[in-house]
């Protein structure tokens, strides 16, 4: 190393010396390239008129600018384009998750009011009992839209949305084939017009006559009308619907569907905000209640455990395969990481089929066809889970420990060995405190992952077996992710996903708590050290 | 603490690294032992060795015996290696309404490139967290760790919302596309992984970022001739980790890839076994079989960075 | 060093307003990209439709004809059959769905709830098909879809190890017995059931024959979701009678599905009570079989449910014409039943086609057990019950507990979550 003698200054200068003309051409044609794609975007998003969105990409790309045609925010240059994915595919993921929880979206209130007045009108549209077939042909006049339908006796009759059937003079009428295809005044349109609008020919109702009982008629492929009778009429004036066959009047209450007072319900509802309700209800749910604090007692005790166990696995297979005296230990280590490189839902399944009580490898093969119940007994499905997951999991804890031991600078163990401390010693001392400063925040992040771990857990055993007394249908192997995702989806109320964001965030708040607390925990340690 | 040792990274395919090697004098090789002393020392290994190992392996043998016969679900192979036959492989690559072929390329192609990305991501955080001094630098860190840990299948309606917005802007980039799913990904790429290049990262001494500097370069040239290559290893070992974890990803990927010849291998392969009526279990098993391959090669390839690289930065 | 970053700035911008303008030049003029899905200036349309493999598979030519006649482009997306209901519900009132969907009969309660679906008007039509299809199709008075495929389950038996049909429950228990004990089997009969949420769906024939339904029926024959009949005096007997399987052994929670398939295909029972999905399996393993009706258990015959596939239209299409096409002209129409039945192994819906499916002696047997079966029900209110239902059984079958009081507790509860 050189001694330098270099004053700071000169350091400075030194420093802020201009880059190559090369690296200046290469940051300015990848910087007007983001540019570009932004200006792209941004040009969609002003005709799509999505200002929010525009305004947002043009913050951020002015900022991306700034930081990297400044000279100095260094960090901010290192920090930038990991930090846009991270913002936009995680952090915008978790704010838009937070919005979800605050409405009630879901089953039931799957979209906007206004799509689902549409859609409780059409489903309520039934066809007038004994009513013809008209055959129709879509014509256009000058009050817009209309149909040029022929009744089933021969005779033509024209009518728009605002206009009922009216019966034509036979001579003003093309037929072909006994059906009526074009009129006078009237424009027939052909099937590249009909393609084009579609939806507006599909929601043509022409009123049968005068009457509004007589009803409409309406086609779906502009070849053939039905007579339909609107049984449900939405009123806007008042904001209600009402049921024409039994006078039942259903208005808005503030929930999100239509309803009445006494707690009839029209079952397509609308996506509303609904505050903090879904946040509150495990707080005032008494069933689910019950069965939370034995699931969040499981999922901590599933997590630490499946860390714990397959660390120390991990553990003392690195020291089992240190020594340099063996000389198959590669072989060995090969063997062991086997399990990581199999992808872990595909492992899952396996596990699902070894263990089945009747069938399964292990009971057969193993245990001489025993039955023993692995995954339907509430601790026998507890220990398959937690063997499962540890198998799963010890590799990657073996490859860390493997990593660490090698770090741990030999004077330390060599001093301590002259001072007259034996292995177990030595590695109770020292090795063990250095690799837990380590390994600490892996062991973390291992802990947070586990405590979410859906996938294992659902594909073995559904939440596993069922346990008895509670009336909520909650198993015993159940974390509280799978507890979230049965209540939410399967709960037999629809899936509610406005709960399930507001469960997720709650779960979520309650991992990063307990982590950030053992990570300063470790920081701690570290210090220490 | 090992600021002046020389960073060892090799694995232990050469000589032993001990420091007799490495101060000059003869490597120590061991006389041969007398058995009960082996026992004691070395024999006990293998045994656990074995038994660790046989409880390691044995779901993929089962896996792979499960393969090589065809007829039967996963319960039933129960005798190992009963019958042998390359059917189920055969049936497996000329299935033409499922693409097994395309969903391999498509998974290597995805996993490779995210891999790369994140560690390229990674590495240019780590090095600022590393080398640089600025507000909010511990919470930043912290902070990285804990974001990942929202429980993404949940957010599962946001990440759809997401993807259809960019649709509308950037369709070749949006729903139904390898790019997306890569670009999700990628929003996962600071995180723990992070912190351990950053661990990794503080080993590599100031000092030699200052001698290139007063030689006249600038930190980016710093950084991608020089520092890079000094932290080759744990680049490796967060490549790897990252194409593990890509590769086994199901559940974004089954809801950002719809087209038959866009599915990655999780996705596909779970179809064969999630439609009750039809489920194929044993061309299933051929497929994991396959689907285990390229992640064990590339793990062997990269096993002497992974070795010396995962934490040896970390203990200062 | 000001000069240095002005010209920075200056080239970055020159650069990138270059390349927008370039690829500005390439992108439509302000016509927002929703509405250019609507219609394709050169062809007759577009159609989305959604399926699952088997149905995409025996469908290509009668929607090439499709394409042909009408100039329509139709793209087919495959989808994993379980997925397509839910994935239908998120995506369709964002303008991005389908425009026809493939579905099972019991998801129009749920998608009508999320005005998701349009009622399919066939006309005179619905004459044309076998009642129980449109029966299943129908919800709140509304055809929601063409029906294309009838399904049941049935008694398979292995005439090998049992040549005549059971006359009775006992009966066929007692032949499957003797095969045990005479070495010929292992297992009395077979029906696959999950180890922790049974199979509701596989057991409901043995319930019906107690005199079970779920729900009461309304006048039209739908089901009245304010009517629970699960905790009914009926239902209650084949709660105890499901204790009794369970503790001898008859009903086994480990034998899955395909374990239960495998196992008869490899001749281990004489009976199994299965679909006509897992025939092909056993055709393969050279069983030779007979499908008859289910014996039952109680008093009264045990009629199975009938599930039916049809094509839907989404409420949001932005097609609806040519979806409405597409549904009442093709899909209704002889040549795609029959294709779509020759596809798979289900009946088709169509009466024409099914007359003519008729020739095909497992069809014919698989039709007369589901002839006096009802449909599924499809309302919202089914949801409320599956879950619970199944673990109840299982509790009941692993002997956890009082039949008679699980069962009344599981009624209770499914009652309180219907009732809200």
């Amino acid at each position: 190393m050189t001694t330098s003698t270099v004053t700071p200054q000169r350091q400075r200068r030194a420093s802020a010396q201009l880059p190559s003309t090369r690296t200046l051409l290469l940051k300015i044609a990848m910087l007007a390239i983001v540019d570009a794609a932004a200006v792209f975007a941004m040009t969609l998003l002003f005709f799509q008129e999505n200002w929010l969105v525009l305004g947002i990409a043009a913050a951020v790309t002015l900022l991306v600018n700034w930081i990297y045609l400044s000279p100095g925010v260094l960090p901010a240059k290192y920090l930038t384009p990991g930090l846009i994915f991270l913002g936009v595919f995680q952090v915008f993921v978790i704010l838009y998750t937070l919005y979800i929880a605050f409405t009630n979206y879901g089953d039931g209130h799957n979209s906007t009011k206004d799509d689902a007045i549409a859609a409780i009108v059409l489903q309520n549209t039934e066809r007038v009992e004994g009513s013809p077939v008209y055959q129709v042909q879509v014509v256009e006049g000058l009050g817009g839209l209309g149909l040029l339908a022929t009744s089933p006796d021969g005779e033509a009759l024209v009518g728009t949305a605002e206009e009922p059937l009216a019966p034509l003079d036979p001579a003003a009428v093309t037929f072909d084939g006994g059906r009526a295809t074009a009129a006078e005044g009237w424009t027939s349109l052909g099937l590249q017009d009909i393609l084009q609008r579609q939806q507006a020919i599909a929601d043509l109702q022409v009123p049968l006559s005068d009457e509004l009982e007589d009803g409409f008629l309406r086609t779906s492929n502009a070849v053939q009308g039905f007579v339909f009778q609107s049984v449900f009429v939405y009123d806007e004036a008042a904001d209600t619907m009402t049921d024409t066959t039994t006078g039942i009047v259903y208005s808005d209450l503030g929930n999100g569907q239509f309803e009445t007072e006494d707690g009839q319900v029209l079952g397509t509802g609308w996506q509303i905000l609904v505050g903090f309700e879904n946040f509150l209800y495990p707080f005032e749910n008494p069933r689910y209640g019950e069965a939370l604090g034995a699931v969040a007692l499981w999922t901590f005790a599933f997590a630490i455990l499946s860390v714990a166990l397959s660390f120390v696995l991990g553990l003392f297979l690195a020291i089992t395969f240190n020594d340099d005296r063996m000389r198959s230990r590669k072989a060995y280590r090969l063997v062991m990481i086997l399990p990581y490189a199999f992808p872990s839902f595909l492992a899952a399944l396996v596990w699902l089929g070894l263990l089945n009580a009747q069938f399964g490898f292990v009971n057969e093969a193993l245990f001489g066809s025993a039955d023993i119940p692995w995954l339907t007994d509430p601790w026998l499905a507890k220990l398959s889970v937690l063997i499962v997951n540890v198998w799963l999991g010890f590799p990657y804890m073996f490859l860390i420990c493997l990593g660490a031991l090698q770090s741990i600078p030999e004077e330390l163990t060599e001093a301590a060995t002259v001072d007259g401390a034996n292995g177990w010693q030595v590695f109770q001392g020292i090795k063990f405190p250095l690799l837990l400063v380590s390994t600490a925040p892996l062991l973390i992040s291992s802990f947070a992952f586990n405590f979410n771990n859906f996938n294992t857990i659902y594909m073995l055993t559904t939440g596993g077996p069922r346990i008895s007394g509670l009336s909520e249908n909650v198993g015993h192997t159940d974390l509280l992710i799978t507890l979230v995702y049965k209540t939410a989806f399967e709960a037999g109320t629809g899936r509610d996903y406005g709960l399930a964001s507001a469960l997720a965030i709650l779960i979520f708040i309650v991992i990063a708590t307990i982590s950030a607390i053992a990570f300063r925990q470790t920081k701690a340690l570290e210090d220490l050290n | 603490m090992t600021a002046d040792k020389p960073i060892s990274v090799l694995g232990l395919e050469g000589p032993p690294i001990d420091d007799s090697a490495a101060e000059g004098r003869p490597p120590h090789v061991a006389p041969k032992m007398p058995f009960r002393r082996w026992v004691r020392e070395l024999g006990w290994r293998h045994l656990v060795g074995i038994v660790v190992g046989l409880f390691a392996v044995f779901p993929l043998v089962y896996v792979l015996s499960a393969s090589f016969n065809p007829g039967g679900t996963l319960t039933g192979s129960n005798v190992l290696f009963r019958s042998f036959s390359l059917d189920n492989y055969v049936a497996l690559l000329n299935d033409p309404a499922r693409p097994y072929a395309a969903w391999y390329a498509n998974t290597m192609l995805i996993g490779l490139i995210t891999a790369a990305c994140t560690v390229f991501l990674g590495a240019l955080a780590a090095y600022s967290f590393s080398r640089m001094r600025f507000t909010g630098r511990r919470v930043g860190l912290l902070s990285l760790i804990l974001v990942q840990m929202f429980p993404q299948m949940l957010a599962v309606v946001a990440i759809y919302v997401l993807m259809r917005g960019i649709s509308e802007v950037f369709p070749a980039i949006g729903l139904d596309t390898q790019i997306g799913l890569i670009l999700i990904y990628l929003g996962g790429a600071l995180g723990v992984n992070t912190y351990l290049m950053y661990g990794f990262f503080n080993t590599v001494p100031a000092s030699i970022d200052e001698a290139a500097k007063i030689d006249g370069a600038g930190h980016a040239r710093i950084f991608f001739t020089i520092i890079l290559r000094l932290v080759a290893p744990i680049l490796a070992v967060i490549g790897l980790l990252s194409f593990i974890g890509t590769t086994s990803e199901f559940v974004i990927a089954s809801v950002i890839l719809q087209s038959p010849e866009k599915l990655t291998l999780a996705v596909g392969l779970y179809r064969f076994v999630s439609d009750e009526t039809n489920t194929n279990y044993p061309i299933f098993a051929a497929g994991a079989v396959l689907a285990a391959i390229p992640v064990m090669v590339l793990f062997l390839w990269l096993q002497k960075y992974i070795v010396g690289g995962l934490t040896a930065g970390a203990v200062k | 060093m000001k000069h240095s970053s002005l010209m920075k700035v200056a080239g970055v911008g020159a650069l990138a307003l270059t390349l927008a303008a370039c690829s500005g030049g390439g992108t439509p003029a302000p016509a927002p990209s929703a509405s250019e899905t609507a219609a394709a200036p050169g062809g007759g349309g577009e159609l989305v439709i959604w399926m699952d493999q088997n149905r995409a598979d025996a469908l290509t030519d009668v929607i090439a004809t499709f394409e042909e006649e009408t100039g329509t482009t139709v793209e087919v997306v495959i989808k994993e059959f379980g997925s397509i209901r839910d994935d239908l519900t998120t995506q369709a009132p964002s303008g991005e769905g389908p425009d026809v969907v493939l579905g099972a009969h019991d998801w129009i309660g749920k998608l009508v709830q999320n005005g998701v679906v349009a009622p399919v008007e066939l006309g005179d039509a619905t004459a044309d098909f076998q009642e129980v299809s449109i029966e299943a199709m129908t919800y709140e008075g509304a055809v929601y879809g063409v029906p294309v495929s009838i399904e049941n389950i049935a008694l398979v038996r292995n005439t090998a190890l049992a040549p005549e049909a059971p006359a009775s429950w006992d009966d066929m228990v007692a032949t499957g017995q003797a095969a045990v004990a005479a070495g010929e089997a292992e297992f009395p009969f077979l029906i696959g059931i999950d180890p922790n949420t049974s199979d509701p769906y596989h057991l409901f024939p043995l319930q019906a024959s107690f005199g079970g339904p779920l729900f009461g029926q309304n006048e039209d024959g739908s089901y009245n979701a304010d009517d629970l009949q699960i905790g009914n005096e009926g239902n209650l007997e084949f709660a105890r009678a499901l204790g009794e399987w369970g503790a001898a052994g008859l009903i086994n929670p480990n034998i899955s599905g395909d374990i239960a398939k495998e196992q008869f295909a490899a001749g281990a029972s004489p009976y199994t009570i299965t679909g006509p999905w897992n025939l092909s399996a056993f055709q393969d393993a050279g069983i030779e079989y007979a499908i008859s009706e289910i014996p039952a258990p109680g008093s009264q015959p045990a009629t199975p449910f009938v599930g039916v596939q049809g094509f839907m239209q989404s409420a949001y299409s932005e097609n609806p014409i040519v979806a409405s096409q597409f549904l009442t002209e093709y899909v209704a129409s002889e040549e795609a039943q029959t294709a779509i039945f020759e596809g798979g192994q289900r009946a088709p819906a169509l009466t024409a086609s099914y007359e003519a499916a008729q020739s095909d002696p497992d069809v014919a047997a698989f039709g007369e057990v589901g002839a006096s079966g009802l449909p599924m029900p499809n309302i919202p209110a089914m949801d409320a019950v599956w879950g619970d239902w199944g673990t109840t059984q299982i509790q009941i079958i692993t002997g956890q507990g009082d039949p008679t009081q699980l069962w009344t507790d599981m009624a209770t509860k499914i009652q309180s979550t219907i009732g809200g």
